[in-house]
């Protein structure tokens, strides 16, 4: 049981892999222009095997080497329009991944930092942190005036799903932080405002615009998971194995990528 | 204004996917750096490339004053004595000199006629017989027939009088393993070429000079030499004939046509039919006959105007009348074996019958089963280039046409669209070869008149019942394209450059028939088996043991030779000669009674016009048909009939198999040639003599005296 647990992450990767690489293809397949994307890899390797063919005539060989150049824009270009169709959704995806797959929670009994920024340094002093039972401060916080933030040392006693509260100028605000193991949706950081910067690296609800505070960051660790004698970051395997899906797939259906 | 408005509300999205886009890519995080495998496969494809572009040229840069030094020091001093920096010889198979004078004074061909003026104009003297592999087998080795073993299309098998092809043997691997009813070959096919002779672009490339020649006849399979080479005529299909195609039909008519095709069922299902393009024989079950076949689907649309094909995994729509492009076929024979084709396909008719043609199957270029370029890539590279192209050395499919499967425009369509890929071949070569040798040889010129010459003469039977006035100016139409090609050639060319336009003989009307089985079996020199009055194909009941002469292939006539054929009864020697003497008497002038014109013009004995260590291959005699006539379809296939002479009504209504004195090839240069009388042979060793090469002491021809156009 435990060692199923191990290996879950690396399980839902695998699987995520498969899946993702071959309905990637399929939408490259019906958003591309299959033909013309044949015909640019195939010019390609033309002027390849021009550098083989004539390769005692200098200026055919220079000649080639620009038409490589040349002939591999126009592949990326071709390339860019089911990018266009698949990066959306793909990285909406990834992200929601990168929330249960990037990071692993805390471990208890292990210090960690807790971080709140403030969005002007003389407002430092008017912050204060509320832990709930089963955590607590391990030092006095440190106030990095430089950075506009204030930090605390913090432990768990066990683990849980915690939610610690900061105060400001009379504001309280939350924050999740999740002490154990496995799998759970983390989110490092809850931000005020600024939309893009939240969909991409928070999975916390936004601060309110006229509070003080502008993040509130917890650092979970990274999560490397084993996989064919290495440890990997999550998203290089991702990249490996569904490239390999990616290929295995286009072969069978014949798409052109 | 609708139209601002619309392009503001399109630019107005096109920024919002831009704005979405941009956002996506700029953000920090690893996450959103992969969109995905076919990102994935772009980028790091597009990186390989690059990265092995980078690699290969530093190593040709690198390595280029390192093979030069090689080159110097194997004393090969390219271009020391060359006269010219570069050769271009654009061969035109069967381009005519009277019908190009003719046109010239039409006024159709103005770069011929620039060519003309300031350089050269000759008839080329060919060979005997002006067959196109023979005289293009001379063209390349300088040689007569005698020495590059090249007589006809079809040579004859001495143990059983059956024909196989002269230019290529392929037989299967050497090796085999049994298993079961299974053979998995162990190798690929074994092929042997039997022309023999050295192409003279073999001495060029030896002497550094660099050469790339396109689809010259007679050059599969290819030879190594320095340079690069695409095979020309004689190439096989994937069937390994010289090309059957293929009618699907509803239609039941038999299965085989007598020539160059097959018939095949289409089998109607609910909304859709099916069918199959035939291909090799399965390589695993040993010769047992077992074909290879691809499946595809025809779904036809309501009104019978259109189809829509599925073919392995390809997918196309065409119109009544119109072509696919050319569709990769897989043939799949278990165990991971498989033969890779490609073919068009031709709707004919959806309503009420439904017939699809479809091309011989020829060997993929891009991924060549069997060696079709020197060096292979070569092929490759042209595909990838130009995309799929015919590889067949026969391409254009007269045998469709001649069985009335084809029609003339689709004809037509096919010849042209051929044509086009080998100028597209030529150019790239032209722009490859800025110094050294490029040669071209265009089919085109060949197969259009011979199927067409029914048009431009008047009283061919094979075209009475088309008025003068309505009949098409194909061949017009084909000679002023050359010509167009031609000047577009001369503009690519500058000063140090000599530009050679041949062919490799002429053409003459093919309105009658000429037996000369039925004649000799009518003379007493060829015997039937009793009360026979006609044999089958290939000398069926023939009796050998009675029969002194037959006659196979276009232009030979044989003795049945004691100690040669397998049931000679000639004796070598006196017996044989005076034998050769009688046949040369009677049939020399022989006389066509409906016409009053002599259908043979001249019997020439192959002791007088081959010399050489390959003569013992060559037929005892060469027939030279006269002008308008040519042997008969049954003759050439070894058939006895009833009729000598019979009017010829099929749409291969041109000829040149005839006396080789009528129908002398062209010879345009933009240089001046003063020999009065050039001949095909001699081309090969004036190219060696250009570029200041010493000519091998077995050349048969001369090279001419050659000065450039400005020269007084």
């Amino acid at each position: 049981m435990g060692s199923l647990e191990v290996n879950l992450p690396v399980i839902i990767v695998v699987g995520i892999s498969l899946v993702v690489g071959l309905l990637m293809v399929v939408v490259f397949r019906y958003t591309s222009d299959q033909k013309a994307i044949h015909i640019a890899k195939d010019r390609l390797k033309a002027h390849l095997l021009a550098l083989k063919l004539f390769q005692d005539q200098i200026p055919i060989v220079i000649r080639s080497y620009g038409c490589i150049v040349m002939a591999t824009g126009h592949y990326l270009r071709l390339a860019f329009k089911p990018l266009l169709f698949v990066i959306v959704p793909l990285t909406f995806l990834m992200l929601q991944l990168d929330r249960y797959l990037g990071s692993v929670p805390l471990e208890a009994g292990h210090a960690f930092l807790v971080k709140v920024r403030m969005d002007s340094p003389e407002t430092l002093n008017e912050v204060s942190l509320q832990l709930p039972k089963g955590l607590a401060t391990t030092a006095p916080a440190i106030h990095i005036p430089s950075e506009s933030e204030v930090v605390w040392r913090v432990v768990a006693e066990e683990a849980g799903d915690y939610m610690v509260d900061v105060q400001a100028s009379g504001q309280t605000f939350s924050k999740r932080m999740v002490v154990g193991s496995g799998l759970s949706r983390l989110s490092s950081v809850r931000l005020r405002g600024k939309f893009w910067e939240r969909m991409f690296v928070s999975g916390e609800s936004a601060l309110p615009d006229n509070s003080l505070i502008e993040a509130i960051d917890v650092q979970y660790p990274s999560r490397n998971m084993p996989f064919a004698g290495f440890e990997w970051n999550w998203i290089w395997l991702f990249f490996v194995l569904s490239l390999a899906s990616g290929f295995v797939f286009k072969s069978i259906l014949g798409i052109e990528i | 204004m609708k139209w601002g408005t619309s392009s503001r509300a399109e630019r107005g999205r096109l920024l919002a996917c831009l704005a979405v886009l941009s956002i996506v890519l700029l953000s920090p995080l690893p996450s959103q750096a992969y969109a995905g495998p076919g990102a994935g496969f772009a980028v790091l494809s597009s990186f390989w490339t690059l990265f092995v572009a980078f690699l290969y040229s530093a190593y040709a840069f690198f390595a280029w004053p390192f093979r030069q030094l090689f080159r110097l020091l194997r004393r090969r001093k390219t271009y020391g004595k060359a006269t010219i920096k570069r050769a271009v010889i654009l061969g035109f198979d069967g381009m005519d000199p009277e019908l190009t004078e003719r046109f010239i004074a039409e006024g159709r061909l103005p770069n011929l006629a620039k060519l003309r003026e300031q350089g050269t104009f000759r008839k080329l003297r060919t060979t005997f017989p002006p067959i196109s592999p023979v005289a293009w087998s001379t063209f390349m080795t300088g040689v007569n027939p005698g020495k590059h073993n090249i007589y006809d299309f079809l040579g004859r098998d001495l143990s059983n009088y059956l024909p196989y092809l002269s230019s290529a043997e392929i037989k299967g691997p050497k090796r085999s393993w049994k298993l079961g009813k299974y053979t998995i070959p162990l190798g690929g096919p074994r092929i042997r070429g039997m022309r023999r002779g050295t192409p003279f672009w073999h001495w060029l490339g030896e002497a550094g000079i660099f050469c790339s020649v396109i689809r010259v006849p007679v050059t599969f399979p290819p030879e190594k030499f320095p340079g690069v080479l695409l095979s020309g005529m004689c190439v096989p299909d994937l069937k390994g004939s010289q090309g059957t195609f293929c009618l699907c039909t509803t239609r039941l008519r038999g299965d085989k046509f007598r020539e160059g095709g097959v018939q095949v069922p289409i089998e109607r299902a609910e909304s859709w039919c099916t069918s199959y393009v035939p291909g090799p024989d399965d390589p695993l079950t040993n010769g047992s006959g077992n074909e290879l076949r691809v499946s595809f689907e025809i779904h036809p649309d309501n009104h019978g105007r259109q189809a829509r094909f599925k073919v392995n995994l390809e997918s196309f729509t065409l119109e009544v009348g119109e072509y696919s492009e050319w569709i990769p076929v897989k043939f799949k024979a278990g165990f991971g074996f498989s033969a890779h084709g490609i073919c068009r396909f031709y709707l004919k008719e959806l309503s009420p019958e439904i017939e699809v043609y479809v091309t011989p199957v020829n060997i993929d270029p891009g991924r060549p089963d069997l060696p079709i370029s020197q060096p292979a890539t070569y092929a490759i590279y042209l595909a990838k280039l130009f995309g799929p192209y015919a590889t067949l050395g026969l391409a254009e499919d007269t045998w469709a046409l001649n069985e009335e499967v084809l029609d003339d425009q689709a004809f037509l369509a096919q010849c042209y669209a051929n044509h086009d890929d080998r100028e597209r071949m030529l150019f790239d070569a032209l722009e490859k070869t800025q110094q050294g040798l490029c040669a071209c040889v265009f089919d085109t010129t060949d197969r259009v008149q011979h199927m067409f010459w029914r048009y431009l003469d008047e009283d061919h039977p094979a075209a009475q019942d088309v008025p003068p006035a309505q009949r098409p100016t194909v061949i017009q139409d084909l000679y002023a394209r050359m010509d167009e090609l031609i000047g577009r050639v001369m503009q690519q060319i500058d000063e140090g450059t000599l530009l050679m336009v041949v062919s490799d003989h002429g053409f003459k009307s093919f309105a009658r028939c000429v037996n000369l089985n039925a004649w000799l079996h009518q003379n007493g020199y060829l015997v039937l088996k009793s009360r026979r009055t006609e044999s089958g194909d290939w000398f069926e009941d023939v009796d050998w043991s009675r029969t002194r002469a037959y006659t196979m292939g276009l232009n030979g006539l044989y003795l049945n030779l004691k100690g040669r054929e397998r049931e000679g009864v000639v004796e070598p020697g006196t017996e044989a000669d005076a034998l050769k003497d009688e046949l040369r008497r009677k049939l020399d002038g022989l006389v066509d009674p409906a016409s009053g014109r002599a259908g043979i013009t001249g019997i020439f004995d192959c002791d007088a016009v081959y010399a050489g260590p390959y003569v013992d291959n060559a037929p005892d005699l060469i027939v030279g048909y006269g002008d308008g006539f040519r042997a008969s379809w049954d003759s050439v296939m070894g058939k006895v009939t009833s009729q000598i002479f019979e009017d010829n009504l099929k749409a291969w209504s041109g000829d040149h198999c005839i006396d080789p004195r009528l129908v002398p090839g062209v010879l345009f240069c933009n240089h001046k040639i003063s020999d009065e009388k050039p001949a095909i042979v001699d081309v090969a060793p004036t190219i060696l003599k250009l570029f200041g090469l010493a000519l091998p002491v077995h050349f048969d021809g001369k090279s001419w005296t050659v000065t450039p156009s400005g020269t007084p």
